[in-house]
């Protein structure tokens, strides 16, 4: 009996999640859906974010958009979480705590009017170019890349690890080659597809900063939402398989994915 | 001690792009910001008019205590529904609990648009579960579940709330030792000395550290909000959306309510965080 009810509770819970990220799947392939079944399959409303070239160009900024903020993460971040791993002192966690705490009382909305109103004026008008959606991005997403790079620091005692290779005549050059990245690699690839994810999906902020000229694929959406939801329906999808995508890759290479999670939000 | 001095520098070097990157895009900005909801938009003299309108105007009053609500609805909701959730998983077998997990990690990078176009199509209007509802039971066209309303939005964002305590309560309860409370039943401690002295000062700092992030998050969440029903709704974050980018545009007035908003998310966490210290054992 209760082997039973736990059964239909998990099935339920299962359905929590999945329904509704079942629903935009099941839209963007179905002709019509105006009553309670979907009718027909088709691929139209994929192919106009290829063939419209609204849709299509703001795919491609999304992608770069994307690709830029992850990479600026990673120039950030993981030189930071080296050297933070060597460094504990008390600034070294202080700095740690920041980071922490940071996007917990600076959300979305307030990071976003503020870049508005300092970078909106010369010397630096960058609100409404993609430099600006990369810089908004970046600043979204480094806590996620940051605290899995440094993780990945102190998971395996990097000091120890350099020290043992350069007692046995490793130079800097070659500790980094088959040391330190091998072993760092998966954590730091780790923050760079939760990087991603959220910036293919991010809303909030790219819309008070983007302007007109960094239409991104989510910015589209808003509109699509409005005008044409067979379009956003397709639109929608794309963003459900890029977040699996992530996720799964994830689950490959740590394992120890929701530890990750709960420590990142 | 030349040698340590010179290592030390060149690790504070590799802190530098991280540190400027910070500075420069978002210590700056937040300052720049709150010197800036001082003066005034259009003669750029220094007033307190901008906070004295949060105060004063009926819309920006009613903007405030809308979020305080609507956070709180939305945290409760997220921390009932997620502590079950999480209390479920931690009795799965391990396999079960894995495959449960990771699907309720897959909402924190999804976007807000995404789960507004979901929640159009369940129950919207003529969504998809209003209409099975109103054909299995043969109700007419104008009973529906509103989406659109106050508590719709609280069940469209119950779908980030749950899955976000879930993460944090499956691994406290992991973590709960059943033999402590074994150990406290065997030494005559009756249930309530149990859940007062045992089971609560170690579920609580989990618990209160995921409804400090529950509750920031809801204060400053909007964009599902806005591809649901626009500004309909009147919330802090969605007016200074408003007040950032669209014709209402006035960015002192913006960033007065920004540091209100910061004020209140900063004061609910100091409170959470004494509340977590009361409960922990020996407090």
């Amino acid at each position: 009996m209760r082997g039973w009810i736990q059964r239909v509770l998990f099935v339920f819970l299962v359905l929590f999640i999945v329904v509704p990220l079942l629903m935009p799947i099941i839209f963007s392939f179905s002709e019509v859906w105006m009553g309670i079944l979907p009718r027909g399959f088709t691929l139209r409303w994929y192919e106009a974010i290829i063939k419209r070239p609204k849709n299509y160009s703001a795919l491609m900024v999304s992608l770069t958009v994307a690709f830029g903020a992850v990479a600026l993460d990673s120039i950030i971040s993981i030189p930071a979480a080296y050297a933070l791993n060597r460094l504990e002192t008390k600034g070294g966690r202080l700095l740690r705590n920041f980071s922490q705490i940071l996007p917990l009382i600076f959300p979305p909305v307030i990071v976003g009017t503020a870049l508005v109103q300092a970078f909106s004026r010369p010397p630096l008008a960058l609100t409404g170019s993609v430099f600006m959606v990369i810089i908004a991005h970046a600043l979204i997403g480094f806590p996620f890349m940051f605290r899995n790079t440094l993780a990945s620091f102190q998971t395996i005692d990097e000091r120890t690890l350099s020290e043992a290779a350069a007692s046995l005549g490793a130079n800097l050059w070659q500790r980094l080659r088959y040391v330190i990245i091998p072993n760092v690699l998966p954590g730091i690839m780790v923050g760079a597809l939760l990087v991603f994810a959220i910036s293919i999906g991010e809303f909030e902020v790219t819309s008070m900063v983007a302007g007109f000229t960094a239409q991104t694929l989510p910015l589209q959406l808003f509109q699509q939402i409005r005008n044409d939801m067979r379009v956003a329906s397709a639109i929608s999808a794309f963003l459900v398989y890029v977040s699996i995508l992530a996720f799964l890759a994830m689950t490959y290479l740590g394992g120890r994915l929701y530890g990750e999670a709960r420590e990142n939000r | 001690m030349q040698a340590i001095r010179e290592r030390l520098r060149t690790e504070y070097l590799f802190l530098l792009p991280f540190l400027g990157f910070l500075l420069l895009f978002e210590i700056y900005p937040l300052i720049n910001m709150a010197v800036r909801s001082f003066f005034d938009n259009t003669t750029n003299q220094f007033t307190w008019q901008n906070y004295y309108n949060v105060w004063s105007q009926p819309h920006f009053r009613a903007a405030i205590r809308n979020s305080l609500l609507f956070a709180t609805a939305c945290s409760a909701v997220g921390a009932v529904g997620g502590t079950f959730v999480g209390y479920i998983a931690s009795r799965l077998s391990p396999r079960a609990r894995s495959l449960l997990l990771s699907l309720y990690s897959l909402p924190l990078t999804l976007s807000g648009l995404v789960v507004a176009f979901a929640f159009i199509v369940l129950l919207g209007r003529n969504g998809v579960l209003n209409l099975l509802v109103r054909q299995i039971f043969g109700l007419p066209r104008n009973v529906y579940f509103n989406v659109y309303s106050w508590h719709g939005l609280v069940v469209v964002y119950s779908f980030y709330q749950i899955p976000l305590m879930t993460l944090t309560m499956a691994a406290v309860f992991l973590n709960l030792d059943r033999s402590l409370v074994e150990a406290a039943r065997n030494l005559g401690a009756n249930t309530w000395q149990v859940w007062r002295y045992v089971i609560i000062p170690v579920l609580a700092p989990g618990f209160l550290a995921g409804l400090n992030i529950q509750f920031a998050g809801m204060m400053g969440a909007f964009g599902t909000v806005l591809a649901l029903v626009g500004g309909e709704k009147n919330l802090l974050s969605v007016q200074i959306y408003y007040h950032t980018s669209e014709s209402t545009y006035n960015l002192p007035q913006a960033g007065a309510l920004a540091v209100v908003l910061v004020i209140l998310i900063a004061l609910l966490l100091f409170v959470l965080n004494r509340l977590e210290r009361m409960v922990r054992p020996g407090g």
